[in-house]
């Protein structure tokens, strides 16, 4: 009997991978590497190609630990962006030591000429989301992206990130206000301005 | 989703929730070739197809014993326990050879029943009537 495996969960994924059913390596590939490849990217300033490298080491992860899987343990996506945070934290330490950016030495997003401004499109936007993003100290952007972008819980994020309950609220509340005062600045570049 | 912290501009907190709002909507797309390296991966570390449990195995390989086809073929358990009733009486009344069937025989034999006639040179039926 076919089993319709897009209403099966993730956890269910693992055990019927772990016995040999080709179809859920395929189903949780197409559903967890887009996730954890947009997640990547955005702690990883943006970079793809580094974003790409650490999604296929989080999921070849997963697809070794699948056999000794047990359901009630985690969820299999907690346990992927856990993997991936490690991987990316990683990768940041490696990085040449940037010097602390202070909120005065935030990048510009974009020019501001008038005609430039109003042309901006979506993609500017989001470049301009990244380039905060990148402004910030890893673990809040860990906790900002994964609250207000992955849309995960706070108890799900403590448990991704290893820590308490109230260190991620403090994280992404920091985060957050820290954003918006590198991104003041800019409402009008941003196109906002005109939206009131 | 619980309530945004508040920010120092609550305009920029809100045009920040609207970044959000919009990044999360607008996901990376994986190239095919990083989905064809990892669909490589789970192929290439994927168990093999489980085998049957052994009791399931085990149930699946067990013959219907000589009893269970026998009652199928004719019927059920049921019939089969009555079959074997009859059968039992049968032999019971052959050697007991109640008076009561010696009653019925004599009757027609006029005599006890010895030896049965399996080829009978007359048949006492058709003289009546």
């Amino acid at each position: 009997m076919a089993l319709d495996l897009a209403a099966v969960s993730d956890e269910a994924l693992m055990v019927l991978y772990a016995n040999g059913d080709p179809a859920a390596a395929r189903t949780l590939t197409l559903r967890l590497t887009p996730r954890i490849l947009g997640y990547a990217a955005r702690i990883l300033g943006g970079d793809r190609a580094e974003a790409e490298d650490v999604a296929q080491e989080a999921m070849l992860r997963l697809w070794r630990v699948a056999p000794d899987w047990r359901q009630d343990e985690a969820r299999v996506s907690t346990w992927a962006y856990r993997v991936v945070t490690n991987l990316c934290t990683d990768r940041l330490r490696r990085r040449v030591r940037r010097p602390a950016t202070a909120l005065d030495d935030a990048p510009e997003v974009a020019s501001g000429a008038a005609g430039a401004v109003a042309g901006l499109i979506e993609a500017d936007r989001m470049a301009a989301l990244q380039t905060a993003l990148s402004a910030l100290p890893d673990r809040q952007r860990q906790a900002v992206v994964l609250r207000h972008i992955e849309g995960m819980s706070n108890p799900e994020i403590a448990a991704i990130m290893d820590l308490g309950v109230e260190a991620v609220e403090s994280l992404t509340a920091r985060g957050k206000r820290s954003l918006a005062a590198l991104l003041s600045g800019q409402r009008e570049a941003l196109g906002y301005e005109d939206s009131e | 989703m619980t309530v945004p912290p508040k920010t120092t501009d609550p305009a920029a907190g809100d045009d920040l929730d609207l970044l959000f709002a919009a990044a999360a909507q607008a996901p990376l797309l994986p190239s095919d070739a990083l989905l064809a390296r990892v669909l490589a991966d789970a192929v290439t570390h994927q168990p093999p197809a489980a085998a049957p449990r052994p009791a399931l195995r085990a149930a699946a390989a067990r013959r219907p014993g000589f009893w269970t086809r026998l009652a199928a073929a004719v019927g059920g358990a049921g019939v089969l326990a009555g079959l074997g009733s009859a059968a039992m009486a049968g032999v019971m009344i052959g050697f007991a050879e109640p008076a009561a069937l010696s009653m019925v025989t004599g009757g027609i034999y006029e005599t006890t029943l010895d030896a049965v006639d399996l080829v009978p040179s007359f048949d006492p039926f058709l003289t009546e009537g």
